[in-house]
């Protein structure tokens, strides 16, 4: 039988990430033999890169700190040269279960959905985030099913799968930090078909979270602006 | 005609010498001509507004504004909105530029690897 994940490649963006890394390729290895994994460094000061090195696996090295959506583009670029049918974006802290991944890929390989969007809140699961979190995930999945009519529950899920054609349009046109609300409504206006899968998700085990205090009072701003302006502009 | 008053020497004189520091950065190469036009063309208005006095008065009366101090102070405003304007979008291009360039040199990072990765194991 071949191998279901042979045309998949998992994109892992990673920033400062030398503590959990390991563990999660060699997680990934372990739970999805055979697929092929890309990190893109964002600007790591640690050893982050080397250590994704000595496990065999490719590294595209920001010079700088550009952003997690910056990130994924970088990955997406490198799945579309080198031919891949599908890129799953996969967290390098352990919050996402490799063992999802045949789960996650299916119903776009399927042609169900463009994008799968593994998500914590479609069947109950123990994973409590911050009150913070929850607020702006109820508030951003509200302006997602207001805006384009799609029920996303968590639209800040860093697990998911893009279908070859959408990774070839983000390429291009792709938001630098926060790939989330806007991105789903700006894919959403474009005609590609969003679903969510239910997958559990963990705690993140080592450092730092992409989503820093600074950065959770620009957040809100930034995503409704960005979510208004992927509404006004004309899908291209 | 109508003398100019202390105000509006000092104010037309600073616009003056801003336009010849600006013009001089042009020629040591600090300042590039592109950025030099916004200044200098502000400038120049300031200046023929402050040793203008009739045209400075008309334009005060025909805009509906009281005082001619303020005619001056709103289109140095103007100019400072649009100038900031301006730099804010430039920088948003450069952003972008710096992206694009970060990315490619990721990718030509990754290529040389290869490529010496191969060399070496060629010659073993």
């Amino acid at each position: 039988m071949p191998n279901p994940l042979s045309d998949v490649l998992v994109i892992v963006p990673a920033h400062d990430e030398e503590e959990s890394l390991p563990a999660t390729l060699d997680e990934v290895a372990r739970k999805a033999p055979g697929v092929d994994v890309l990190v893109v460094d964002d600007g790591s000061h640690d050893r982050t890169a080397e250590l994704a090195r000595e496990r065999g696996v490719p590294v595209l090295r920001h010079p700088v700190n550009l952003g997690v959506g910056a990130a994924l583009q970088t990955g997406f670029r490198y799945a579309v040269e080198r031919g891949y049918a599908i890129g799953v974006q996969l967290d390098a802290d352990g919050q996402h279960d490799p063992a999802a991944l045949e789960g996650l890929v299916a119903p776009v390989r399927d042609g169900a959905c463009d994008v799968a969007i593994g998500s914590r809140y479609v069947t109950r699961s123990d994973y409590r985030a911050p009150l913070a979190r929850r607020l702006g995930m109820v508030l951003f999945s509200g302006v997602v099913r207001i805006a384009v009519g799609v029920r996303i529950s968590d639209t800040t899920s860093g697990f998911r799968a893009y279908g070859r054609e959408v990774m070839e349009v983000c390429r291009w046109d792709f938001p630098k930090d926060f790939p989330d609300a806007p991105l789903l409504i700006a894919l959403a206006r474009r005609g590609f078909r969003l679903q969510e899968v239910p997958v559990t998700m963990r705690r993140r085990e080592a450092g730092r979270s992409f989503y820093t205090l600074g950065k959770s009072l620009y957040y809100p701003y930034k995503n409704m602006l960005a979510s208004l302006m992927a509404l006004l502009r004309r899908p291209t | 005609m109508t003398f100019l008053s202390r105000a509006q020497i000092i104010v037309a004189l600073g616009a003056v010498a801003l336009a010849l520091v600006v013009l001089d950065l042009v020629r040591r190469r600090r300042l590039s001509e592109e950025y030099s036009l916004l200044w200098v063309a502000a400038t120049a208005v300031i200046a023929v507004l402050g040793f203008s006095t009739p045209l400075l008065q008309a334009l005060t009366r025909g805009l509906g504004i009281l005082y001619e101090g303020s005619t001056v102070f709103a289109f140095g405003l103007a100019f400072a909105l649009a100038m900031l304007l301006h730099l804010s979008i430039k920088l948003s291009r450069m952003g972008h530029e710096n992206h694009v360039l970060a990315r490619e040199i990721a990718f030509l990072r990754l290529e040389l690897e290869r490529l010496r990765d191969g060399g070496d194991r060629g010659n073993a």
